[in-house]
């Protein structure tokens, strides 16, 4: 770093400001200024009316929904992606392989094919459907539904982020807990897991942020009803297609700024929760 | 080894990660709908996408009102608006509508079809139909581009935008209005309905056609936000338009013979129980009483029951020739003849 630095001392290094501003120049159309014109639009006819959109109850409900259906699928997909994680890098075995692509497949699936695969299989004549409609029980058209969605569509990305760590993990720590008489949960408990809190916490932030935003695969499963089973995303498209742009806006800047902060703490706080985890 | 008290330290960021998430969550509990709270009933209602601000506004409150005012109880609404085809859909995959209100006699048979529907909608007043619209062009302010009739959007380079009839019950009025106006002009003119001449002019407006977006409202949208030289949507849509927005760069367009679209209401009796089916019929009913009817015609609709109601809205236009489904002979005529033997076969195909 230190050599490179002292080699452009002597001139000004052109280079620099023109491949920022190329950077931010390509930026600018593709994503910048997409993002601006949802706070633009979100406030066009002042706050007041920001606000009245935000605080209408079918909103907050919207939010709310959004929030708890992807907590839930969060919750989930961190505890399979942390156990399949553990269970694929320490044991090998015949068809591995096929399960972490499987694992991986959803990333690639179109959200609206997962919704309706969903529909297919608990389906009023489908199924599994079949089965829980004898026991008066319906999942799909319910916020269990959304919930499931979520989970499908996002349930790669924990997994991905704790797999890479626990392959490249040191294996002598654990090791050295276990010749010290440590049982297997115990090594699990105080020296595998405080390893992978960083992508503990990096693969739920993400998890989190993709199931808040997710759109295809609930519109399908959920009925889209308001104040009861419309998310946020929902509600976004509902208002927009009522032509009611100011609060279709003004719910979508609070996913916009609920993401920056996501993005921002896993940007922070990782490096730093890694870098304690060398010591742990 | 370290202890479980340095543990702790040492995951300070993981715990108040952990409870700032948790915070956000609050009791991380289904929250309930503000409407859920106290007793009374809930009628949940499934409709096409312009119906939702006279339900919303006017329909809902007053049935509401009603209620409270003779029997003492609250009566809530819940709904859900898409395009015709998308409801059915959504119906009869199972979700729990109480009311379905379409926009085509089709849908409400694809109901009946797949059981959802047991009673008879004929049975109800005006054989089901609780408002009507005719078909009418938006086009852009000042008119730059001489649209004065359904004939005129066949003209090179003119930009339309249309619904899309997989999923709307307007986009399928919409096919029938420009194919049926040929017909009923060129009757008037020989005689004889032409029907080479009316799919020529279905394939030359479909020509045109530059987004086929999922509902009537959802078309309206897109109109709204300056894409397209001509939109043909539902009077009502236009006026509404007009009214929301009156620098909406937008202006009217009556054609000289058009369709009247007449939109159905069913009771989903598959999802109705026994303790909610006096109060859902009882809000069919009102669905065809002056009051209701009245809401309707102030929204921009025309009234199934009474014609002197619809002239209590004067900005509602008069059409020369109109017609309305019956002319194809129904929609169980319309939809295999006009919009699957013309439309898909003709048109679609081959283009």
């Amino acid at each position: 770093m230190k050599i490179r630095a002292i080699r452009h001392v002597r001139g000004f290094d052109v280079a620099r400001p023109i491949s920022i501003g190329v950077m931010l120049g390509i930026m600018l159309p593709l994503v910048l200024l997409p993002l601006l014109s949802i706070f633009v639009y979100g406030t066009k006819k002042g706050l007041g009316t920001f606000w009245s959109a935000l605080v209408a109850p079918e909103a907050i409900f919207a939010l709310k929904l959004s929030m708890v259906t992807s907590f839930w699928a969060t919750v989930f997909n961190v505890i399979f992606g942390l156990f399949a994680a553990y269970v694929l890098s320490r044991y090998d075995f015949w068809g591995r392989n096929a399960v972490i692509v499987t694992i991986s497949l959803p990333t690639a699936i179109p959200t609206a094919v997962a919704g309706f695969a969903l529909l297919l299989l608990w389906g009023p004549n489908a199924l599994l459907g079949r089965l829980l409609n004898t026991q008066g029980v319906q999942l799909m058209f319910t916020p269990y539904a959304i919930i499931l969605a979520n989970i499908f569509v996002t349930f790669p990305l924990a997994f991905g982020v704790i797999k890479p760590v626990l392959d490249t993990m040191s294996r002598s720590m654990e090791e050295a807990s276990a010749t010290i008489g440590a049982t297997r949960w115990q090594t699990f408990w105080h020296v595998t897991l405080p390893s992978l809190r960083g992508a503990i916490v990096g693969g739920a932030l993400l998890t989190f942020a993709r199931a808040v935003g997710e759109f295809g695969s609930t519109i399908l499963v959920s009925g889209n009803l308001a104040e009861r089973t419309q998310t946020a995303p929902l509600y976004i498209f509902a208002k927009f297609n009522e032509g009611q742009i100011e609060a279709a806006n003004a719910i979508a800047i609070v996913l916009a700024l609920l993401s920056f902060v996501i993005f921002s703490v896993l940007f922070f706080a990782r490096d730093w929760l890694e870098f304690d985890s060398q010591d742990a | 080894m370290l202890g479980d008290h340095m543990w702790l330290t040492k995951n300070r960021t993981l715990i108040l990660t952990l409870t700032v998430f948790s915070l956000l969550v609050g009791n991380a509990c289904l929250p309930k709908p503000a409407s859920q709270k106290g007793g009374g009933v809930t009628i949940t209602v499934y409709g096409f996408s312009i119906m939702k601000e006279s339900l919303e506004q006017a329909i809902y409150p007053a049935f509401a009102a009603k209620v409270k005012r003779e029997h003492g109880f609250d009566v809530r609404f819940t709904s859900s608006f898409a395009g015709s085809e998308t409801v059915t859909n959504q119906i009869l995959q199972g979700v729990k509508a109480q009311v379905a209100i379409l926009s085509i006699e089709r849908d409400a048979q694809r109901l009946k079809d797949g059981g959802f529907v047991t009673s008879d909608w004929h049975q109800l007043p005006q054989k089901g139909i609780v408002n009507k619209t005719p078909f009418v062009i938006l086009v852009r302010k000042g008119n730059p581009k001489g649209i004065h009739d359904l004939a005129d959007l066949a003209k090179p380079g003119v930009k339309l935008i249309h619904p899309d009839p997989v999923s709307s019950g307007g986009a399928q009025w919409s096919i029938l209005a420009i194919y049926g106006s040929e017909l009923v002009k060129s009757e008037k003119q020989s005689g004889e309905p032409d029907r080479a001449r009316a799919l020529q002019l279905l394939q030359a407006v479909w020509h045109n056609v530059i987004s086929t977006p999922g509902s009537g409202r959802e078309a309206r949208t897109q109109f709204e936000s300056g894409y397209g030289d001509a939109l043909i949507t539902y009077e009502l849509d236009a006026l509404l338009m007009k009214q929301s927005n009156a620098r909406a760069d937008a202006e009217i367009i009556i054609p000289e013979a058009t369709i009247f679209s007449e939109h159905p209401a069913v009771v989903v009796d598959r999802n109705v129980s026994a303790a909610d089916k006096p109060v859902v019929d009882a809000f069919m009913q009102f669905l065809w009483s002056e009051d209701a009817q009245r809401a309707f015609v102030r929204f921009h609709f025309r009234s199934s029951i009474s014609d002197a109601l619809t002239q209590e809205n004067k900005e509602l236009a008069t059409i020369k020739y109109p017609f309305t489904v019956d002319y194809f002979h129904g929609w169980d005529k319309a939809y295999p003849e006009v919009i699957e033997g013309v439309f898909r076969d003709q048109v679609q195909k081959g283009k």
